[in-house]
């Protein structure tokens, strides 16, 4: 886990890690959301619906890695997530391997402000979500 | 930059922040006049302003803003 602390960040100052979805991980999220559509939970009802590649991976999945970056990566430990604008771009499916990548846009020194543009890139360099991540830091 | 531009441009960013279009500041306008006015909406209204007005203010600074006036003073402090 990182520990960046505001001071020691910088413009354009970047973090990323990769995340691979598994029929597992899809498991635990319809549990634990209690979201059963069945574009997410019944293989032949995606591709009906012009899914090839099956069940679509839940969003709120894959916005969870954004998360992930800011409370792992950047800034990581002390880390407070304030605000999250996301953009699903294209559909994820399961067996996609995941690129989060975070770049620092904007630094208000006034309010202790991060503000992180995040791009979430699939193996075929498809981006599948952008989104601006606004984080405060602990004292 | 003249106070009425000042306060004419503010409330155009009050108005989006707070997404009210009926929001109309004075000097007086406290955070006790907008219901959503809370320390989260603080820190977006402080971002915005500076974005707004291509500034940065200091930390101290903000901790003193008692109400809008002194918002439109430290604007206009920086020309």
């Amino acid at each position: 886990m990182n520990e960046y602390k505001f001071e020691e960040l910088s413009l354009e100052q970047q973090e990323s890690f990769e995340y691979m979805v598994t029929e597992k991980k899809m498991s635990l999220f319809t549990e634990l959301s209690g979201d059963n559509n069945p574009l997410h939970v019944a293989e032949q009802f995606a591709q009906h619906y012009g899914h090839d590649r099956g069940r679509v991976v839940y969003g709120m999945l894959t916005a969870s890695l954004i998360s992930t970056l800011g409370g792992m990566y950047l800034p990581g430990k002390y880390c407070l997530i304030q605000q999250v604008n996301i953009k699903f771009l294209a559909p994820v499916y399961i067996g996609d391997v995941l690129t989060v990548t975070g770049t620092i846009k904007n630094l208000y020194k006034s309010v202790k402000r991060a503000e992180i543009l995040v791009e979430i890139k699939n193996h075929q360099m498809v981006k599948v979500v952008k989104a601006k991540l606004n984080v405060g830091f602990l004292e | 930059m003249a106070r009425e531009e000042v306060y004419k441009r503010l409330n155009k960013v009050f108005q989006e922040v707070f997404d009210d279009e009926y929001i109309t500041l004075s000097d007086n306008t406290t955070a006790d006049d907008i219901e959503d006015w809370d320390s989260l909406e603080h820190i977006n209204l402080v971002v915005a302003i500076e974005d707004e007005f291509v500034l940065h203010f200091d930390m101290k600074e903000v901790a003193q803003f008692k109400n809008v006036g002194d918002m439109v003073d430290a604007i206009l402090a920086r020309g």
